[in-house]
């Protein structure tokens, strides 16, 4: 209800200013011009957004987008099919920057990384001593502590104290996969600093030994999903059973409270990891149509408040805190400690030490397989 | 409502007709089990060259079939192509899906993604449903085990299975989506690891797991035939299947484990092959398949779990908070965990093969019949090759008719090292000869009498292959006569009888009917891959 209201709001403004732009380039006479880019699938939903299609046609732009990993973009992904890139970090997106010899790139929104989960789990760890009050209105999941429980193959069941979830399944934050997913990748950012004695890994020599402290957060889950949206819509849907913790951006969680659709019930918690990191959305432009694609999300105020209604943090502080004081969110106004990804070099190197211990576990060839 | 899976990767290129042919032999399907309780399989469909820009082509498993006509409502085209789980799970990952299919739409993509190279030819995927793999028991059964109202594990359940304190059907883990995720979850559940498991845990499970399967009675290479069998004859006392199929059988009571399950998550996937105007269409049904109005109607209509947190689940589906065992994420676990099932822990099969060698079957036809049975010795080297050939501790025996029922040779295979006499079956099966009469009947009877009493140690079918029609020897009726004298255990063995050639299709389904048994087409497909088929009914 309320978001329909919204759109027929956007609707009249959008109407103001198709009016005002029309009448300002009166030489524009041809349709809008379609840009065509790859982004990471959490971002899908805004760049669906009416209001967000309207706002780039005011501007002569019809912006397309199909969604990959943000690894596969930095990778695997065909570039020259698109007119930019804008995976969901700066590691790749500086990647991109390089091998494209681009000169400009635009990051004009970021989301730290969170832990979506339930209050009785939350209570649980509380008691286990993995989480914390920061004293700053949110709760913070001790990532040092937790790594120490994993690397125990602690279960649940084992935790002491615990009626609330004595599931027969290792205490194990579910992540995406982290040799195509962003989301985990930057999770590895943040279990690689962990494991790296408090510090962002900057040599290569320092690779291989955190790849093997941090390989069991991501190998013991077992199967995991490719993509951002699917382990937060588990949680969302088939709740504690299959998605007692997740690692997610905290926009995705704000997203759905700030659109008040009830998704989020009353016994979900956010928290943050301590450490986290930021996900900085970068955008690459191949050409001039798309750098203004980049500039307008940066610049324009109501792209920007768009943004904010998706969860991201933006340049401008105040729609953010607006919309976290409005729905009473439960997000960190200030994180305090947040620290730097590695290089895409580095995190590279980490993710493919990682992919060789997942081969490198092979038993024997079964017969039967081929 | 049951449809058998069609296998487009097997179809041989020469006897396929191009297209059309999977909606068509859906519909025979359909109606074959509509008028006789029994399945027509056919292992032939299109792969489709003919490509249309507003046609949206996805190649999917028989587990969505229900969904088809739904779809009609989309707005966008969608023809659908219906495959085997692993056959489609090879096909996609070997890129044999790209070009000629725009999405997939499998119960699961996590065996897919489990094999080498196959996440990079996945583009977007779209969670549709959900529906976690249950045992569905007779509500007086569960009673009687003291397990209504209260929570049961799959320790509790394969204690009770090992006391033979209740029997069950389940699909074969190699053919179908809900055995393999059954036989996953309870040996997760039963390793008490907590992670996922690795080769190495999936030995130490071995004992375990064969307690649990002792109980095993009946077994399918679908998850709709399986509960068909089940509703028709209700010999056994449960059967493990998805939620949403449990939930459409009279009389079951779901059991859901307190340790644990294994979900399908029916992903709608878009290939990265895809051209753009597809990737358009295949947007377009994902978004109208997540509307809420579509996730109720999909809830309602086929009990599947909705993948929207605006669609509340209806209270069929209980309250209780499902818990969701960990996947093993390597190809060699899975696949360790398939070859312990099919070589160490299943009740082993009795395979008896009835094969027409009349004048008829001369020439090509001979030579399909050996190809096919040469491909079960281990000759096709793909997974579902290797998971579908003769396996240990198996029993083989054919019986070759003309004039008259032939000499029948059996083929016991060891629980190790089967290689010798696989050799020794392809052997026999290059030296069949054609020539003379069709004695279908004193071939089937003879089969009969030779299957010892179908027993706890062997799980005993028959596969009646022919061309043509009975020409020698008794009758049908003769048959059908015989067949109600014979001791219980015996009457109930299944005949699998395959469409070949010039079948006399009447004759062939009511002895499908009679036995309980099932029809597979290769009229216009492979034998081979109808063979390979059967093998998960055996």
């Amino acid at each position: 209800m309320k978001r329909s209201i919204g759109i027929a709001l956007a609707l009249l403004l959008g109407a103001a200013v198709v009016v005002a732009v029309v009448l300002g380039n009166r030489d524009d006479v041809s349709g809008p011009t379609t840009v065509r880019g790859v982004i990471g699938s959490e971002k899908k939903p805004f760049f669906d957004d009416p209001r967000v299609r309207a706002a780039f046609e005011r501007h002569g732009l019809r912006v397309e987008v199909d969604t990959a990993g943000s690894r596969q973009i930095a990778t695997e992904v065909k570039l020259d099919d698109y007119a930019f890139a804008f995976p969901s970090s700066l590691p790749a997106a500086e990647k991109i920057k390089k091998d494209r010899k681009v000169a400009t790139t635009f990051s004009p929104f970021y989301s730290p990384m969170a832990v979506a989960t339930f209050q009785p789990i939350a209570e649980l760890l509380t008691k286990a001593g993995l989480v914390r009050d920061s004293g700053q209105g949110y709760q913070v999941l001790d990532v040092a502590k937790y790594m120490d429980l994993v690397a125990k193959s602690t279960r649940w069941d084992k935790l002491p104290g615990n009626t609330a979830y004595p599931a027969r399944k290792r205490v194990l934050l579910t992540t995406t996969d982290v040799r195509t997913s962003n989301s985990a990748a930057m999770y590895l950012a943040i279990t690689s600093y962990v494991a790296n004695g408090e510090d962002v890994v900057t040599a290569s020599a320092q690779v291989p030994a955190v790849a093997g402290k941090v390989a069991p957060v991501f190998l013991d889950q077992g199967y995991s999903q490719s993509s951002s949206e699917a382990p937060f819509d588990d949680y969302l849907v088939m709740g504690s059973g299959k998605t007692p913790m997740v690692m997610i951006y905290e926009a995705q969680y704000l997203s759905r409270v700030f659109a008040g659709d009830g998704s989020i019930k009353p016994e979900m918690r956010l928290l943050y990891p301590s450490p986290t990191v930021l996900s900085k959305h970068t955008l690459v432009p191949f050409t001039p149509q798309a750098a203004e694609v980049g500039r307008l999300l940066t610049e324009d105020p109501e792209l920007r408040t768009l943004a904010a209604q998706y969860g991201f943090r933006t340049a401008d502080p105040k729609a953010f805190a607006d919309l976290v004081a409005k729905h009473r969110a439960p997000a960190a106004r200030d994180l305090v400690d947040v620290v730097e990804p590695p290089t895409y070099e580095h995190l590279e190197g980490l993710i493919a030490n990682i992919d060789r211990l997942y081969a490198s576990g092979a038993v024997p060839q079964s017969e039967g397989g081929p | 409502m049951s449809v058998p899976r069609l296998s487009p990767s097997q179809a041989s290129p020469l006897s396929c007709p191009r297209r059309g042919t999977a909606r068509s032999a859906a519909l025979r399907a359909v109606v074959a089990l509509a008028l006789l309780g029994s399945a027509t399989l056919t292992a032939c469909s299109s792969g489709d060259s003919d490509d249309a820009p507003d046609v949206l082509r996805v190649l999917a498993g028989s587990e969505v079939k229900d969904l088809e006509p739904m779809l009609q409502r989309s707005g966008v085209k969608v023809k659908i192509s219906y495959t085997g789980t692993l056959d489609g799970a090879e096909q996609v990952a070997g890129g044999g899906a790209d070009g000629s299919y725009d999405a997939i739409w499998f119960s699961s993509n996590r065996y897919l993604s489990l094999i080498d190279g196959a996440r990079a030819r996945l583009s977007t995927e779209t969670r549709i449903m959900s529906s976690p793999v249950l045992l569905g028991l007779k509500t007086a059964k569960v009673k009687e085990l003291g397990w209504e109202g209260r929570p049961v594990s799959w320790e509790q359940i394969a204690t009770a299975a090992r006391e033979g304190r209740f029997t069950f059907g389940m699909t074969n883990p190699a053919s179908s989506n809900s055995g393999f995720s059954a036989l996953v979850g309870v040996a997760a559940a039963l390793s008490d690891a907590g992670e996922a498991l690795s080769g190495e845990q999936v030995a130490a499970v071995t004992p375990r797991l064969k307690e649990f399967f002792s109980a095993q009675r009946l077994t399918s290479g679908s998850s709709g035939w399986l509960a068909d069998a089940y509703t028709r004859e209700g010999k056994v006392d449960g059967i493990v299947n998805y939620e949403s199929v449990l939930l459409g059988v009279q009389g079951l009571t779901l059991v859901y484990p307190s340790d644990g399950v294994v979900t399908a998550d029916y992903p709608l996937t878009l290939l990265a092959s895809a051209k753009p105007e597809k990737k358009e269409l295949y947007g377009k049904l994902a978004a109208w398949l997540r509307t809420p109005d579509t996730q109720r109607q999909i809830m309602t209509s086929t009990h599947r779990r909705p993948a929207v947190p605006e669609v509340r689940p209806g209270p069929e589906f209980g309250s209780a908070p499902l818990l969701e065992l960990p996947f093993p994420n390597r190809r060699t676990a899975a696949d360790g965990l398939i070859t312990a099932y099919l070589d160490e822990v299943r009740v082993p099969a009795q395979a008896l093969f009835v094969l027409d060698t009349s004048g008829s079957m001369e020439g090509d036809r001979i030579e399909a019949l050996r190809h096919a049975l040469v491909t079960l010795t281990g000759a096709d080297t793909s997974a579902s090759g290797a998971f579908s050939r003769f396996r240990n501790r198996e029993n083989v025996v054919m019986i070759p008719f003309n004039d008259s029922a032939g000499q029948p040779q059996s083929f016991a295979l060891p629980d190790q090292n089967p290689q010798p006499v696989l050799d020794q079956i392809r052997s026999y099966a290059e030296n069949l000869r054609a020539g003379g009469g069709t004695a279908i009947f004193d071939g089937l009877r003879t089969a009969y009498e030779q299957a010892p009493k179908a027993s706890r140690d062997h799980y005993t079918s028959i596969v009646l292959m022919t061309d043509g029609e009975n020409t020698n020897g008794i009758s049908y009726d003769e048959f059908a006569a015989f067949q109600r004298t014979l001791p219980e255990a015996q009457r109930q063995i299944r005949t699998f009888v395959v469409l070949f050639g010039d079948s006399d299709v009447e004759e062939m389904k009511k002895i499908a009917t009679l036995t309980g048994g099932a029809v597979f087409d290769a009229r216009s497909g492979s034998l081979a891959a109808a063979f390979k088929e059967i093998r998960g009914y055996q």
